[in-house]
């Protein structure tokens, strides 16, 4: 746990870049702080390895000043990844993650071998560890910066940035990777970020600054979206945060309605008879095949089966229990006949469900219970 | 040009061409030595830089004659004054590039290292001298060059190089000892940067093309051409 007891930080020249702040970092898990440039985010984090010295107050690293604390020793202690990757240009991909343990007085072949076991863990191949930095794409290097501060295994870990110089695919996918190593190793994280989609998305708590070092609001994502302390924090998080809280209220409660989902060898003259406008064909597996609008069935002969009809595409479905309803709503936005197909874990058809049915789910979940919050989010599945 | 001057002399040529090897690649070692201190404290606390960049140019713009003729007195018509003349001029060529290779060092890196738990020196030895090392280098060859040139003007106070072909070619109007002394000066110079062209290699790999890229180069070489 890292406390920040009424620390300010103040530079000869007057300049407040932190002010009386007071914050908590809770163990295992992902804090991050996110504000506008100049807001003194930066700061506080460097404030945690001594790479700046606050002016007053104090910093507990686990209950110990870390002023009290060697700064070297202080730092193998902890992981660092910076935006730019910070990865030395003179040494291969596996001596830049062997880093700190070989600082440490590892022996050489087994600090070698840890780099190996990093390089897997953070995605990337093993015939990249005799490559230098410059031979990697931005993302590759900014996954060795990552491996490379794991690689003593500390309990911290500082992310200044880390995927703000990458594409938005690329960052995107490394965020994906920092949400399952952090679901494994369960590490103290501090990231810093001024992109608030970032925040939301790889954050279990999230520290919004105002401008010169003061804290708006500390609270988990799905507060801040749903419950903004004041206007600076609504107006940061963004319009559409209604619709991006929905991230985190599960399908569960979403009722499904079976009946206009009918498998491919019913007749068109049976299908009609079910009085729905949209009807959702599925093969015998009963994985959508797509959407057949009675209207258009009207001249077809009544015998034919739906799996010879033209049907629309269904577009994305979303997975009951694991999707969020954001992903729902998405999927009736995009779909044909205004309706989301839900699927089971196997892509099997339970049911679809209209925006009335949506907009009830929603309703009924209401205001996220503040204390819940933290083991409830529902991680962004891979769309079908 | 009367060729067969060579072969009865070849043991003063191989002499002479020691010796200025000797005057000229010595100095330059000095100059790096004394450099790498004097570049690591320039480096690290600015105001130190622009009072020795001044001294050091006023030395630079000394002709080398000059500077001998200075030295006399204190160490006599010796080598000693030559080497320590052209350690001087070495020193002037190469602390420049020692303080460049240095402040080259990316920012994120030296923080990147500090952040990691290297102490100040430990980030010197192992993290900034290393990337400093090919502007070193660069400097180093300067030095060595131009140290191999000027060492054959120490022939005017008598101190053995390849200088005393062109005097003696001068005084008895033979063109072939000058011809001889002019293309082993450049041949010496030339071996030498070749040497330390090498000696960067070995030390730093990582700045050698990465085959992929070398073949991506190639094939947008093609396509432009095509």
């Amino acid at each position: 746990m890292i406390t920040f007891e009424a620390v300010t930080k103040r530079y000869p020249d007057g300049t407040v870049a932190v002010d009386a702040l007071n914050l908590e970092v809770p163990e295992g898990r992902t804090m991050v702080l996110v504000g506008p440039s100049g807001c003194g985010k930066t700061t506080t984090l460097r404030m945690i390895n001594r790479l700046v010295e606050p002016t007053q107050g104090r910093i507990l690293l686990d209950g110990t000043d870390v002023k009290s604390r060697n700064p070297a020793q202080l730092r193998r202690g902890i992981g660092y990844v910076i935006q730019q990757t910070g990865l030395f240009p003179h040494r291969t991909v596996e001596d830049n993650i062997a880093t700190v343990p070989v600082l440490t007085g590892w022996p050489r072949k087994k600090a070698r071998a840890r780099a190996r076991e990093l390089l897997a863990l953070v995605g990337l191949d093993q015939e990249l560890a005799k490559r230098y930095p410059h031979q990697l794409s931005g993302g590759q290097q900014q996954r060795v910066g990552v491996a490379r501060a794991l690689a003593a295994d500390p309990p911290v870990l500082l992310m200044d940035e880390p995927f703000s110089a990458v594409d938005p695919v690329v960052r995107a996918s490394l965020q994906d990777q920092l949400l399952s190593l952090q679901s494994e190793l369960r590490k103290t994280i501090v990231l810093v970020t001024h992109d608030i989609e970032e925040a939301i998305k790889v954050g279990d708590v999230v520290a919004l600054f105002r401008p010169h070092g003061t804290l708006a609001q500390v609270a988990p994502p799905e507060e801040l979206l749903a419950a903004p302390a004041d206007d600076y924090v609504a107006g940061f998080v963004g319009f559409d945060r209604g619709i991006r809280r929905l991230s985190f209220v599960p399908t569960a409660g979403l009722v499904l309605d079976a009946s206009p989902v009918l498998p491919a060898d019913v007749t068109v003259a049976k299908a009609l008879g079910a009085g729905q406008p949209w009807i959702c064909v599925t093969d015998a597996d009963r994985r959508p095949r797509g959407w057949a609008e009675a209207a258009a069935l009207a001249g077809t002969p009544a015998d034919t089966p739906l799996g010879q009809v033209a049907t629309e595409p269904v577009g994305h479905t979303f997975t009951v229990g694991t999707d969020s309803l954001r992903a729902a709503l998405d999927a009736a936005v995009l779909s044909p006949a205004g309706q989301a197909v839900g699927v089971d874990s196997d892509g099997r058809v339970l049911g679809v469900a209209t925006f009335d049915q949506i907009r009830a789910a929603i309703q009924a979940a209401g205001t996220p219970a503040a204390d819940a919050r933290l083991d409830q989010r529902i991680p962004e599945g891979p769309r079908s | 040009m009367m060729w067969s001057w060579i072969p009865g002399n070849w043991s003063l040529i191989w002499h002479l061409t020691w010796e200025n090897a000797k005057l000229g690649v010595l100095p330059a070692l000095y100059g790096l030595v004394l450099s790498l201190p004097l570049g690591v404290i320039a480096a690290r606390w600015r105001w130190f830089y622009p009072p020795v960049l001044t001294v050091i140019n006023i030395l630079y713009a000394v002709p080398s004659l000059a500077l001998f003729i200075a030295l006399i007195p204190a160490f006599g018509l010796t080598d000693t004054t030559v080497i320590i003349a052209l350690t001087v001029f070495s020193l002037c060529v190469i602390l420049p590039n020692v303080v460049a290779g240095l402040r080259a060092v990316p920012a994120p890196v030296r923080q990147a290292a500090t952040a990691m738990g290297y102490g100040q020196l430990r980030r010197l030895v192992t993290v900034e001298l290393p990337l400093a090392v090919p502007l070193i280098i660069a400097g180093l060859r300067v030095g060595v060059v131009s140290g191999i040139s000027l060492a054959s003007v120490g022939q005017l106070i008598g101190v053995s190089s390849l200088g005393y072909l062109f005097i003696d070619g001068l005084q008895r109007s033979f063109p072939t000892e000058i011809y001889v002394g002019l293309v082993l000066v450049i041949a010496l110079a030339l071996v030498c940067d070749l040497i330390l062209v090498a000696v960067r290699r070995v030390l730093t790999p990582w700045t050698a093309g990465p085959r992929e890229s070398r073949r991506a180069r190639a094939g947008r070489l093609v396509k432009v051409a095509g």
